[in-house]
């Protein structure tokens, strides 16, 4: 996936409260990335965290989604502007 | 009804015989109201929940098309995807795909979409579809999407998918009567066609059909869908009664896979990525969303109650209310059925002649079963308020709240709620154990489940802070402390055996959770109600039958073989019993502890249920008192145990030994319930056994050291 230089990547449970990214990559666990996926987790998706570092809450599509730390860990975000959604 | 003009009927019709109901099996992602459907269709007692994956046994009811001929309906645990990750996933799918000796392969699929969410649930339905059978899709909660601003097109998705699709409210009941005349059509549609698997992936999926079709027996449409789980499931997960597929298409599998390897295909995540673009598209065109959402109300709730420090003060103040409630309110009732099964059991005494028969109704029947209903009070509180955090969706929110602290003992926020349940009772927990996808994380949840202290030994330690402390001299906060710290040390043994289990026997990556938070819902009092109830029924009926069993056996164990000599004391005629035997064989085991051979007695009746204990004692102990001969002087049980000696006049109880006892109970492995269900859920004997040696070798390891260490120091 293309990424502008400006942009800056981290895992999930770095993202700021109430920030928006986009998931760039799932690494770690196959068939866990693709449960992750299927859940519409998936890469491209918009990802809002509501709130945690160790144990992420996070919007995905309408749903809020818990993630656990090595979970959020596993998922890479790109940080979008504020009001991106 | 007569079929909407843009459904066409495929050149194969599946027409429900007039010899035979037809089955409909119904499926749903985690939360999408589908078994509130399923009780609005069928009127079957059965548990609504919100948190995920409540529904795991097979559950079938019979409902009645218009014409009232019957109809089945079998209702399957809720899944995101048929590549089944968790057992009861994999029973969704084996269902589904035939591949299930013990359940026919369904007609007609009912799958329930939750319309607030319609791309992640249109996920599993377009995986549905492509079984090629019939399937009707019914939109729920029209209400909650209208509520979000999203305008949801039924026509329009019918037209697209080709199959009828109802809107409907089932928690309010409306479009059931729609559903139920589309379910009494006697031909349904079949999908029509919707999306294109990407060219990459093409031939491996036309050689895996082909491969199913020819090796595994499938019809073409079913071996393809079959084909396309394959790829994303590699089948890992299976369950027991599902057949296994040929050995030529697991070649077939994996000569594509180590292709794709080679060539770093991520053909698994193309698969999901191209079925979501189809379904994004479906979207588009029957979605009409109405301006900006601001934050919903279940997320100005969460901002309370999973903030770092309001969601922790909210979360104790409910874990304290439901143990003061299973604590305090539970007593006037608990005291209501004590004082009647007395009651009953001295009615049966003055109504019957002295004997046998009547020695077994009042001290094996009435005591062995009283003993038990006397808890339902107890567990009806805990399933009540199990029934009211699950109906509301807090029972996520505490469980996204416990996963930081599990996570240090290496299990995640899923194992909370089987261990919350285990305090009431042990065999709830291992049950609740099933929506955990990790086999070592749910196995390891089974294992440190039953050290919870359950209510069943409360009994135990109230018995034993009575002897303990004489109980005008010392205040009530004493003896709650004291009951409290057995619960901390069951607690403590729960997280600290996990932790060890972990890393020793257990050992794997650290755990993945992922887990949704549904939106608050305002709890359905009915529902609860009616799970509490239908819970409680089969508590009593256990007590019924294997607590009676058991009760008759052990009575039968302390009273023969007779003493010859008629005029032997209770005692001599209870040591002369097989029990008594029993209890002096084990006495040199368990000497080292504190406990002599009668204590023996009830520790060994206490794999009926530990709350056994009581009554064995009283048996044991308040009989030797009638030795004496005064009959109408019954000492309470307290002051019998005070006054038990050993042979050489040394206090039994003394406080040293009533903690040991304490502590023993604390960790022994002493159900015989939990054991069946623990080799139930683990499909082997291997686990309870190790169950019943660890729990049981550590009760004793601590307490030789607790009472050694004691008595060196002069207790």
């Amino acid at each position: 996936m293309s990424r502008s230089p400006f942009n800056l990547r981290l895992p999930l449970c770095q993202l700021a409260a109430g920030a928006t990214g986009r998931i760039c990559e799932i690494t770690g666990d196959e068939s866990f990335a693709q449960r992750l996926r299927e859940m519409g987790f998936g890469e491209a998706a918009l990802v809002t965290k509501i709130s945690g570092t160790t144990t992420s809450l996070c919007h995905v599509n309408g749903t809020r989604l818990a993630l656990n730390h090595d979970a959020a860990k596993s998922v890479l975000v790109e940080l979008l502007p504020l009001g991106a959604r | 009804m007569t079929l909407p003009p843009h459904i066409s009927l495929p050149g194969k019709k599946r027409v429900a015989g007039p010899d035979r109901s037809p089955v409909y099996a119904m499926v749903g992602n985690p939360n999408c109201g589908k078994t509130t459907l399923f009780n609005a269709l069928t009127g079957l007692r059965q548990k609504v929940g919100n948190y995920p994956g409540v529904t795991i046994e097979k559950k079938i009811g019979e409902a009645f098309s218009q014409h009232g001929r019957p109809m089945k309906v079998i209702d399957l645990p809720g899944a995101y995807s048929l590549a089944a990750r968790s057992p009861d996933e994999a029973v969704l799918r084996d269902v589904l795909l035939g591949r299930r000796t013990d359940t026919p392969q369904p007609d007609r699929i009912i799958c329930v979409v939750d319309a607030s969410n319609l791309e992640r649930n249109l996920y599993l339905a377009h995986q549905i579809l492509d079984l090629g059978r019939p399937v009707i899709v019914v939109l729920n909660m029209m209400d909650v999407a209208h509520a979000a601003g999203h305008r949801i097109d039924p026509k329009k998705l019918e037209e697209s998918l080709g199959v009828p699709v109802i809107p409907c409210e089932a928690i309010r009941g409306k479009g059931l009567v729609e559903l139920r005349l589309a379910m009494s059509r006697a031909e349904l549609p079949l999908a029509r066609h919707r999306w294109d698997v990407p060219a990459p992936i093409a031939p491996a999926v036309a050689d895996l059909q082909a491969s199913l079709v020819q090796n595994d027996n499938r019809p073409p449409l079913v071996a393809r869908a079959e084909a396309l789980l394959l790829l994303t499931d590699f089948d890992t997960v299976r369950v027991a009664g599902s057949t296994p597929l040929s050995d030529r298409t697991h070649e077939i599998l994996a000569h594509w896979r180590q292709r794709w390897e080679g060539e770093g295909t991520d053909w698994s995540a193309t698969l999901i990525r191209s079925r979501y673009d189809a379904i994004n598209r479906l979207c588009a065109d029957v979605i009409r969303r109405t301006g900006a959402q601001g934050p919903s109300l279940s997320d100005r709730i969460d901002a309370a109650l999973v903030h770092s420090l309001w969601g922790w003060l909210f979360f104790g103040a409910v874990m304290a209310t439901l143990f003061f409630s299973i604590f305090t309110l539970a007593e006037y009732p608990m005291n209501w059925i004590d004082a009647h099964m007395a009651a009953l059991s001295s009615w049966v005494k003055g109504a019957m002649s002295a004997g046998d028969l009547r020695d077994l109704l009042t001290d094996g029947v009435i005591a062995g079963v009283g003993g038990i209903v006397v808890f339902l009070p107890q567990i009806l509180i805990l399933f009540f308020f199990v029934g009211l955090l699950e109906s509301t969706g807090y029972m996520a929110r505490a469980a996204f709240l416990m996963d930081r602290p599990m996570s240090k003992v290496g299990l995640h926020g899923k194992s909370f709620i089987p261990l919350l349940g285990s305090y009431a009772c042990a065999i709830p927990g291992i049950m609740a154990t099933r929506t955990i996808e990790n086999a070592k994380d749910r196995l390891v949840t089974i294992l440190v489940a039953p050290l919870m202290s359950c209510s069943a030994r409360l009994p135990v330690y109230l018995l034993m802070i009575a002897t303990l402390l004489p109980s005008t001299a010392v205040p009530t906060t004493t003896k709650a402390a004291i009951m409290l710290l057995m619960y901390a040390l069951g607690t403590l043994g729960a997280f600290g055996f996990a932790w060890l289990f972990k890393r020793t026997l257990f050992q794997s990556a650290p755990p993945l959770m992922i887990m949704e938070l549904p939106p608050y819902q305002r709890p359905h009092l009915r529902e609860i109600l009616r799970q509490m109830i239908e819970r409680g029924w089969l508590f009593l009926k256990n007590a019924g039958t294997i607590i009676l069993g058991i009760s008759i056996v052990l009575w039968f164990l302390t009273a023969y073989p007779k003493n010859p000599d008629p005029a032997a004391t209770p005692d001599a005629k209870i040591a002369y019993s097989l029990a008594g035997r029993a209890g002096k064989i084990l006495e040199p085991a368990i000497k080292p502890l504190g406990f002599d051979w009668r204590i023996g007695i009830g520790l060994v009746t206490s794999f009926a249920a530990r709350e056994v204990f009581v009554s064995s004692t009283a048996v044991v102990f308040n009989v030797q008192h009638f030795a004496g001969g005064k009959r109408a002087e019954v000492t309470p049980l307290r002051a019998a145990l005070r006054a038990a000696t050993w042979p050489d006049g040394a206090a039994l109880f003394t406080p040293l030994v009533c903690f040991t006892l304490m502590v023993y109970y604390v960790f022994a492995m002493q159900c015989m319930s939990t054991v069946a269900i623990v080799k139930r859920e683990t499909n082997s004997w291997r686990w309870p056994l190790f169950q019943i040696a660890y729990m049981t070798g550590t009760a004793w390891i601590l307490c030789f050291i607790l009472y050694q260490t004691g008595r060196a120091l002069g207790f």
